[in-house]
């Protein structure tokens, strides 16, 4: 198994690794903030724990990789028992014994939503007597747990608090699958235009003072609700929306903040995908909002590339005659002087093939990615073993 | 739903819109919007003409239904359930099954039990009327079914078991199967193997050349790779099984482009499932 491991490892990975002049983790390195996105199942939480690792290399760097994601895999990677909110430092030692020879230091954090949540309203709303309301209404708990994009907005807060209390050098985000692009890009604007919208206010007080009577509208609005929803939930609703319209002013300047941090120098986004066509396709479009959202995009990693040994012309032609040509297998007995199981060399050949018509369609893909990209992509070869404890994450942050 | 796969593509047509397209015959295409079943609702049931869709009213409407997941989400499978009960004027279905190509594993919860979380949200008005018919379209087993698909790795196996068992123990809607897409059958059997190592062996190298041709080494790594990554997927298509209370059908990787060739190709690997 190792020799056909080593074997694998000295093939290298397809479609010209040689594209980055630099480590990852060093040009990444002046960065305060790195954040990596993408869809679900590109190995994004490995690849943020692996940067993460890589850039603790650098002795005296304090690193700090956040998840968001509850499936505790970031935890398992780096082969930490107790998962929870609060920052662990993962031992050195265990590090280096994996092959991660970290000079710095690595903690990891997982984000707990819902206290996460809980601190946003009590430190934006007005008084005690708001906050308690707010955190006892039912409908809190469905857009605290649900909202679109609130799962995205509440990291980014996040994400700003940790860097602003300056403790990490370097902040790396495994961000969650995205419904779309920008639930996580306009998680904080969309949240504060949602907090604050006029539109919502008029929900807010439907029986406010000269409300009815102001906005022409007002009245056909309430009809629909009262008819839609039935008038105690309509006047249940109001209660809490006039709640929440309490936190806007503190939501929107940390919305502000956010903003400003997402598009510093200080900050860098980095996209993880695969060569599959789904998630090359959602790479792109993340790379198009990152563009026209003024945010900065340093690299691309597509993870999981097929390694060169698939597009090797010779090769090709030898499984293709493999599985075609009959008479290969009694070429070869008589070549190596005792018969070859022919069953087995077509069934190799067909084996070949398939995977090399794989790589020749991702290769291809790949291409369109790196020139709409316009910035650094890594690949990092497929590893055909399952990356969950440390010694994988060593595999890939060597990649890195 | 939302749209975000490649359906129509996979089916050999351009992408589709709202409206159902046929494109081939029994077999209609249809891409669902949550902005446009909600204007579809308004018209339907407030009689609101799309022009009049534009004004303040129609907009704090909106703002709620597609910004907030239990509205969004109710005006989905809301849709679905009114295809569902569609008629034509001979009283026949409009269709006689409908296929859901729905959001990931790890979303597809909130959507599918978006009715039950309603009905105890709203306890009058019309609304309540139409969540409790939403509800009772997925929750009739006769009706409808949830079929999970999954990937032989651990995560997408970890995710669909997850979901198997909250759909089983708190929903009440019905199981239908699992696949397990893109499986890798063994490169070669046990007694089989040997023949890599002589077609690698130095000793045989050129003669392996003279049959063969030259790329012989990445013949083999290659040949290794497809194995390794067939053993590797073995046990959690085996812990995928013994967790699932549906039978589990393998569809096997396929290196066609994206399109009708790989949609034919997997159509046939289900025709010959047992």
């Amino acid at each position: 198994m190792s020799a056909t491991r080593d074997r694998l490892a000295q093939q290298g990975s397809a479609a010209g690794a040689a594209a980055v002049p630099a480590p990852l983790s060093t040009s990444l390195g002046g960065l305060e903030v790195v954040i990596c996105c993408g869809s679900g199942g590109v190995g994004k939480t490995t690849v943020s724990a692996a940067l993460a690792a890589a850039m603790a290399r650098t002795a005296g760097r304090r690193v700090m990789v956040l998840t968001v994601d509850p499936a505790r895999r970031l935890y398992a990677a780096l082969g930490i028992r107790s998962a929870g909110p609060d920052a662990v430092v993962v031992p050195a030692a265990r590090l280096r014994r994996a092959g991660i020879p970290v000079r710095g230091q690595l903690s990891a954090a997982m984000l707990d939503q819902k206290s996460a949540w809980d601190r946003m309203v009590e430190r934006y709303a007005p008084d005690r007597r708001t906050a308690r309301r707010i955190l006892a209404s039912r409908f809190y708990q469905g857009i605290s747990d649900a909202f679109v994009g609130s799962h995205e907005y509440i990291a980014m807060e996040s994400l700003y608090e940790l860097h602003e209390a300056g403790e990490y050098d370097c902040v790396v985000v495994d961000t969650p699958p995205s419904r779309s692009t920008l639930d996580l890009l306009e998680a904080p604007e969309r949240f504060s235009d949602f907090v604050g919208a006029r539109l919502i206010s008029w929900l807010a007080r439907p029986s406010g003072f000269g409300f009815r009577a102001m906005n022409l509208a007002a009245a056909p609005l309430m009809h629909v609700a009262d008819r839609l929803l039935g008038g105690d939930v309509v006047g249940e609703l109001a209660d809490f929306v006039n709640d929440l319209q309490s936190l806007h002013a503190g939501v929107q300047q940390r919305a502000r903040a956010v903003g400003r941090l997402l598009r510093s120098s200080r900050v860098g986004f980095v996209v993880v995908t695969t060569p599959e066509q789904a998630a090359c396709a959602e790479a792109e479009h993340f790379v198009s909002q990152l563009h026209e959202l003024s945010m900065p995009l340093r690299a691309v990693v597509v993870n999981r590339v097929w390694p060169d040994c698939l597009t090797d012309d010779g090769a090709v032609r030898a499984a293709e005659a493999m599985v075609d040509d009959g008479r290969i297998a009694a070429g070869l007995g008589a070549a190596l002087g005792s018969p070859v199981d022919a069953a087995a060399l077509s069934a190799a050949g067909r084996s070949y093939s398939l995977l090399a018509g794989l790589a020749q369609r991702d290769a291809r893909r790949l291409a369109g990615l790196r020139r709409l990209a316009g910035v650094a992509v890594t690949q990092v070869p497929l590893i055909p073993q399952s990356v969950n404890d440390l010694e994988g994450l060593s595999r890939v942050a060597a990649e890195l | 739903m939302d749209a975000k796969g490649d359906l129509s593509e996979a089916l050999g047509h351009p992408p589709a819109g709202f409206q159902p397209e046929m494109v081939q015959t029994g077999l209609s295409v249809m891409g669902l919007h949550a902005e446009e079943a909600f204007h579809e609702y308004l018209r339907i049931f407030f009689k609101v003409p799309r022009l009049a869709q534009m004004t303040s009213l129609a907009r704090v409407f909106d703002f709620v239904a597609t910004g907030v997941p239990g509205p969004r989400d109710m005006l989905m499978v809301g849709k679905i359930a009114y295809e569902e009960r569609r008629r034509e004027s001979g009283g026949r279905p409009v269709w006689d099954l409908i296929v859901v190509d729905c959001t990931s594993t790890g979303q597809i919860l909130p959507q599918l039990t978006a009715a039950r979380s309603m009905k105890a949200l709203v306890h009058g008005g019309m609304i309540r009327s139409q969540v409790d018919f939403v509800d009772a379209v997925v929750s009739d087993r006769r009706r409808t079914a949830l079929c999970i698909t999954a990937l032989p790795e651990e995560m997408p196996v970890a995710e669909a078991l997850d979901l198997h068992d909250r759909v089983v123990e708190g929903t009440g809607i019905a199981l239908g199967a699992c696949f397990l897409n893109r499986t890798l059958e063994a490169a070669l059997s046990p007694r089989q193997r040997g023949l890599l190592d002589r077609l690698s062996a130095p000793s045989n190298r050129e003669a392996v050349a003279t049959v063969l041709g030259g790329g012989v080494g990445a013949l083999v790594a290659g040949v290794e790779l497809a194995d390794a990554l067939s053993r590797q997927a073995q046990p959690f298509a085996r812990r995928l099984a013994l967790g699932m209370s549906v039978p589990v059908l393998g569809i096997p990787l396929v290196a066609t482009r994206p399109g009708l060739a790989t949609t034919r190709a997997v159509a046939a690997a289900l025709e010959g499932a047992p």
